[in-house]
C-alpha cells in the first residue's frame, strides 16, 4: 500500500492542514472542558449545566467537524505507516468510544434538567470525558514519536 | 539581532543542569511535547471560550464579569504546565531553538499576548458597559488572533524552515 499523495507537491499543505487540525482541537476541547468542568462542580457554576453545556454545543460541533475533516488527508498523506502504527489505531478506537459516549451518556447527563442526576453521576461522567478526550489527543501527539509496536499487545 | 545572545546560548546548551541527560533520554522529547498539548487544550481551549464571549459570540448565557474570573484558575493550571514543559523543552535544546526563527517570533507573540490579556483584565475590571465595548471585542480578538498564532509557529518549529545550525565551539 502506498502512502497517498494527497497534498500534491506542496510542501506548505501538509503543515496547514495540521495547523487547521491542532485548532479545532483547541476549539473542541475548550467547548468540551467547560462543560466537563461545569458538571465536575467548577468553572462557570452560576449557570445550570444545561446552559453551559447549550452554548458550548456548536463549537463542539464545529471543532469535531473541522477535526475530522482536517485529520482524514493527515492520515491519508502517510497511509502506510499509519496503517502498521499500534498507536494509531489504539487512538482511533478511544476516538471511536469517545465519541459514543460524548453523544450519548455525556449529552444525556449534561443536558439534563436540574436534579435529574445526582452530582456523584455528573462528577464520573465529565471526569471520564476528560480523561478519554485529554488521552485522545495525547496518542495523537505519541504516534509518530514512541515506537509504532508499543500498543501491540493491545491491537496487534 | 539575537546573535549577540550566541555565546549564552552555547553555554546553556553544555552547562544546564540535566540538559544533557533530558536531550539524550529516549522518550523525555516525546512526553514532554506530548504534555505540553495536552497543557495547550486547558489553557488554549479555556481562553478561546473566554474570548469568544467576549467577541460576542459563545457561551452568551454566562456573563463577562462571570466567566473571566471562573475560567482563570483552570486557565492558570493550564498556563503552568504549558511552561513548565516549554521551559523544559527549550532547557534540553537550547542551542536547536536559538537557530528557530519560527521561535523567536513565538516568543515576541507571547509577549504580546500577555500584554493584550493585561488589557483584558483592565477592562473586565471596569464598569459591566465596559464588558460589551468595541475595546473588549478587540482585545477578545487579538487574543484569538495571537494564541492561533503562537500555536501555529509552535508546530512550524519542527519543520526546518528558517532554521539555522548552531554548534558549540
Amino acid at each position: 500500500m502506498e502512502s497517498l499523495a494527497v497534498y500534491g507537491p506542496s510542501i506548505y499543505l501538509g503543515p496547514a492542514v495540521n495547523i487547521v487540525h491542532l485548532t479545532a482541537m483547541v476549539t473542541f476541547l475548550g467547548a468540551l472542558l467547560i462543560v466537563d468542568l461545569r458538571l465536575l462542580g467548577a468553572g462557570l457554576t452560576q449557570q445550570p449545566t444545561a446552559a453551559v453545556a447549550r452554548d458550548a454545543q456548536p463549537w463542539l460541533l464545529a471543532g469535531l467537524v473541522v477535526l475530522v475533516l482536517t485529520g482524514i488527508p493527515a492520515v491519508m498523506a502517510t497511509a502506510t505507516l499509519q496503517y502498521a502504527n499500534s498507536v494509531f489505531w489504539v487512538k482511533m478506537y478511544l476516538l471511536s468510544v469517545a465519541v459514543i459516549y460524548t453523544f450519548t451518556v455525556r449529552r444525556k447527563v449534561a443536558f439534563a434538567e436540574e436534579g435529574r442526576f445526582g452530582s456523584s453521576t455528573m462528577k464520573a461522567v465529565g471526569l471520564l470525558s476528560i480523561v478519554m478526550w485529554l488521552s485522545v489527543a495525547a496518542l495523537a501527539r505519541l504516534i509518530m514519536m514512541i515506537p509504532a509496536n508499543t500498543f501491540e499487545f493491545l491491537v496487534g | 539581532m539575537t546573535e549577540a545572545l550566541l555565546p549564552a546560548f552555547q553555554w546553556m546548551e553544555v552547562n544546564l543542569p540535566g540538559g544533557t541527560w533530558l536531550r539524550e533520554s529516549t522518550f523525555g522529547f516525546s512526553f514532554l511535547l506530548t504534555a505540553h498539548v495536552v497543557a495547550m487544550c486547558l489553557f488554549f481551549g479555556l481562553i478561546l471560550m473566554m474570548d469568544l464571549r467576549l467577541v460576542g459570540i459563545a457561551n452568551l448565557r454566562t456573563r463577562v464579569s462571570e466567566i473571566s474570573p471562573r475560567l482563570l484558575p483552570w486557565q492558570m493550571i493550564g498556563f503552568v504546565l504549558m511552561t513548565v514543559t516549554g521551559v523544559a523543552l527549550f532547557w534540553a535544546q537550547p542551542l536547536r531553538y536559538f537557530g528557530k526563527t519560527f521561535f523567536w517570533w513565538k516568543m515576541g507573540l507571547m509577549i504580546l499576548a500577555g500584554v493584550n490579556a493585561l488589557i483584558i483584565h483592565l477592562i473586565t475590571h471596569k464598569s459591566e458597559a465596559a464588558w460589551d465595548s468595541k475595546a473588549a471585542k478587540f482585545a477578545g480578538a487579538a487574543s484569538i488572533v495571537l494564541w492561533v498564532a503562537i500555536l501555529a509557529l509552535g508546530r512550524l518549529v519542527a519543520y526546518d524552515w528558517m532554521t539555522t545550525e548552531y554548534f558549540v565551539e
